[in-house]
């Protein structure tokens, strides 16, 4: 599964991890106390309502990609977590920890740490 | 010093002044509000202006995500956000349903977190689709920051989440007996005391929703609001529900509230529904994740 889904790195972790304040929709479709690390290129970077996205190639092992899809907030509360418009851009190499989705689809919720292009984005406490 | 080492430290520093007038121009905009944490340890702030609401107040990030505050659609301990149920039993705080009342309860499908969440992309919540949210729900989920403008006549509410605004009369006039429905309603106030404001609104589209939870109101729904200005800095803001149709009892949906001022020149972030940017997002996110999609 996880060469199938192209996670260079997976890391399971079993976390007590509450849902913010702020998700107008909650754990139905993600895992939320489960986290993955997704691994490769931004292709794009949308600032955008309802949720801000971030889209990544992430090659596993054999070399296939998996396209996925990370959500984080509308970009109000982003902004309130340090971030811009212009913190991803297509090309960047990331790393993000995430909540995937429970049927196994590349999409999952942005819900930990963040590094860019080889530095770890700090995001502002909510 | 060579002419063009001259010419080098002139531009440099010339850009990074530049740049520092920018930031200094970009940060009028898009301000955020403090956090919890800048609250911990308030002090007084004096005592309040008589009769005035005026200003930007904030309620601290956004609230109501799993129903009104006083009533959240969950299990104690904050159980149960992944949904599953029909009902609300079990609920830490339940709510006096009527029959009537459930059976609306049950036609509403919310997307938050919840002990009824349905996937995002099967939710009926009329926000799903950018429909207006109306009132009391642009109140109850969201409320995040508004503007409160008063004039002679008018205590006006701005909110730029999803475009929401509010007219609440003061100039003496009753309630319509027989209302053509609105989705913010009819809303009139008074000064109860110096510090004290009063509103009440009727008049609200039934379809809808009381909050982020989904739950029902009928177009008997009587709104009561208390803003009462504590200091010059804080209102603390109650909202109770009367409908008998739906409920057997009022209800408080948000019990003191404080709502925190901001400086006068806040600039509150716009965000608003966009029907292409959410029918964007289903389709790169809310269907591919579905649980159990629909057979073809």
């Amino acid at each position: 599964m996880a060469r199938k889904l192209g996670i260079v790195a997976l890391t399971v972790g079993w976390l007590a991890f509450p849902v913010p304040l702020f998700a107008h929709h909650g754990a139905a479709s993600f895992e939320s106390g489960k986290t993955v690390t997704v691994k490769g290129t931004v292709t794009e970077y949308v600032w955008s309502n309802p949720h801000v996205l971030v889209k990544v190639d992430a090659k596993d092992d054999s070399g296939n990609i998996a396209h996925w899809v990370c959500e984080a907030w509308n970009p109000v509360t982003q902004t309130g977590r340090g971030w811009t418009k212009n913190t991803f851009k297509a090309g960047d190499e990331v790393s993000l920890d995430i909540n995937p989705a429970k049927n196994g689809q590349p999409v999952g919720e942005i819900r930990g740490r963040i590094v860019i292009n080889g530095t770890e984005f700090k995001q502002l406490p909510q | 010093m060579s002419k063009r080492v001259v010419v080098l430290i002139v531009a440099v520093m010339a850009t990074g002044m530049l740049s520092a007038l920018l930031r200094a121009q970009d940060e009028k905009w898009n301000n955020i509000p403090p956090g919890r944490a800048a609250y911990n340890g308030k002090k007084p702030s004096g005592p309040a202006p008589r009769r005035d609401l005026t200003g930007i107040w904030d309620t601290v990030q956004t609230l109501g995500v799993s129903g009104a505050i006083e009533h959240p659609a969950l299990l104690p301990g904050g159980r149960g956000q992944e949904g599953g149920r029909q009902d609300e039993t079990g609920i830490a705080k339940p709510l006096p349903y009527t029959p009537a009342g459930l059976e609306a309860l049950k036609k509403n499908k919310p997307s938050g977190p919840g002990v009824r969440q349905v996937d995002s992309v099967l939710t009926n919540d009329p926000a799903g689709k950018c429909d207006p949210l109306g009132f009391p729900y642009m109140s109850t989920w969201e409320f995040r920051t508004i503007n409160v403008v008063q004039t002679p006549r008018q205590v006006i509410i701005l909110s730029p989440f999803y475009g929401n605004y509010r007219v609440i009369w003061t100039d003496g006039r009753k309630p319509p007996s027989d209302p053509d429905p609105r989705y913010n309603g009819y809303s009139v106030g008074r000064w109860v005391d110096d510090y004290t404001f009063v509103v009440e609104t009727t008049g609200m589209h039934a379809k809808t929703w009381l909050d982020h939870a989904g739950r029902p109101h009928s177009d008997q729904l009587k709104v009561e609001e208390t803003f009462h200005r504590v200091a010059a800095d804080t209102i603390e803001f109650t909202m109770k529900f009367t409908d008998p149709v739906m409920y057997t009892e009022p209800w408080i949906a948000v019990n003191k509230l404080p709502l925190h001022q901001l400086p006068p020149d806040f600039d509150i972030p716009e965000l608003l529904c966009s029907p292409s940017e959410f029918a964007e997002y289903n389709n790169v996110v809310a269907t591919p994740v579905l649980r159990d999609p629909p057979k073809k």
